[in-house]
């Protein structure tokens, strides 16, 4: 168990085509949720998905976020097709500094509100290709939204972390990532 | 040693039409649920759900649609909520539903769910049930009958 944090983590190798492989429970808010060492937690895995329900401490609805190896840079790309309840738009872009991959609300919800994602990282150990993600996410709230995202990490290096984050302040106690891996051929 | 998952917990083919399928008596062992449909009605009707057996309003929801030649998105409050927007004959409407932490009791239940029927429209749905229960069974039903060899498989995701 990582301070204030509930952590469970299995090992890697083994299991079936999907397989759960770490999650991460907060026990108190935090900045941040990282799964570091899948060179070794998800070796032999083709693909790596994360289901999370998020929910932050910022007064309005902000932004989940990932980087992938701590990298920072301005090194990410996406697009989107999203619906608000009234409209449906898309969007694109390159040159930012991190996967945007769905909405978090905050106190402008009840407490009991959290929102969820369902990310895929596919090819996530391929040292030749640049790593692509999407995700499924929404929010019902205060803010209504309904996403489809696609995601570019712009290098070839072989992912061994991911780190999720807030965009407005930390993640409330009772913020979940499931990590799972999924085999390939 | 990672943990295999995503395990059948339950798996409906009607034999013969019906309105509904209720999976009851869930398994409260798992993180996630994931209900996967693929069905027809004798007409045009749209497949729905509700858990626990509320009936209330106290399903709200975000969704966007698209037909091949326009899109839109609404939202709003209900007594159930659609799987997808709609399901007809012949073509199989395809549905594939995540409850996320369903046996939570600190938070809402949210639930993600993409869905189709290829000749008609695709479409994406956020919902928010707006309970702290568990989920110990889920309603799946039309104001039309189900088609025989309509499928209806419901997962676990451990967490």
């Amino acid at each position: 168990m990582l301070l204030g944090i509930l952590n469970s983590q299995a090992a890697g190798g083994g299991g079936g085509a999907y397989d759960l492989l770490e999650t991460t429970t907060l026990a108190t808010s935090a900045s941040s949720v990282t799964f570091s060492g899948l060179d070794t937690l998800a070796a032999g895995y083709a693909h790596l998905q994360i289901r999370a329900v998020v929910r932050g401490v910022q007064s309005g609805t902000a932004t989940l976020k990932a980087n992938l190896n701590g990298d920072t840079g301005s090194n990410y790309s996406y697009h989107r097709l999203e619906g608000n309840g009234s409209s449906v738009s898309s969007a694109g872009g390159g040159s930012i500094s991190f996967l945007s991959l769905g909405k978090v609300p905050g106190t402008s919800d009840s407490s009991e509100v959290f929102a969820p994602a369902i990310i895929d990282i596919l090819n996530f150990s391929s040292t030749s290709q640049n790593t692509t993600a999407r995700a499924l996410s929404g929010n019902v709230g205060d803010v209504n939204n309904i996403a489809l995202k696609s995601g570019l990490w712009v290098n070839t290096a072989a992912v061994t972390s991911i780190s999720f984050a807030n965009s407005s302040g930390d993640m409330v106690a009772g913020t979940r990532f499931s990590l799972y891996g999924i085999k390939g051929a | 040693m990672a943990t295999p998952t995503y395990d059948l917990l339950e798996s409906v083919t009607l034999a013969t039409a019906a309105s509904s399928v209720t999976f009851s008596s869930i398994d409260q062992g798992y993180g996630d649920l994931i209900l996967v449909m693929s069905g027809t009605t004798a007409a045009g009707s749209t497949p729905q759900c509700q858990v626990n057996s509320d009936t209330g309003s106290n399903y709200s929801y975000v969704m966007m649609y698209g037909n091949g030649s326009a899109a839109y998105s609404s939202a709003g409050t209900s007594g159930q909520f659609n799987l997808t927007s709609s399901i007809r004959p012949t073509v199989p409407a395809l549905t594939q539903t995540s409850f996320m932490d369903y046996t939570a009791t600190d938070k809402h239940k949210s639930i993600l769910t993409r869905g189709g029927t290829a000749t008609v429209h695709t479409d994406a749905h956020a919902v928010r049930w707006a309970s702290t229960s568990a989920i110990i069974s889920i309603r799946v039903f039309a104001s039309q009958d189900f088609s025989t060899g309509s499928t209806f498989n419901l997962y676990g995701v451990a967490k």
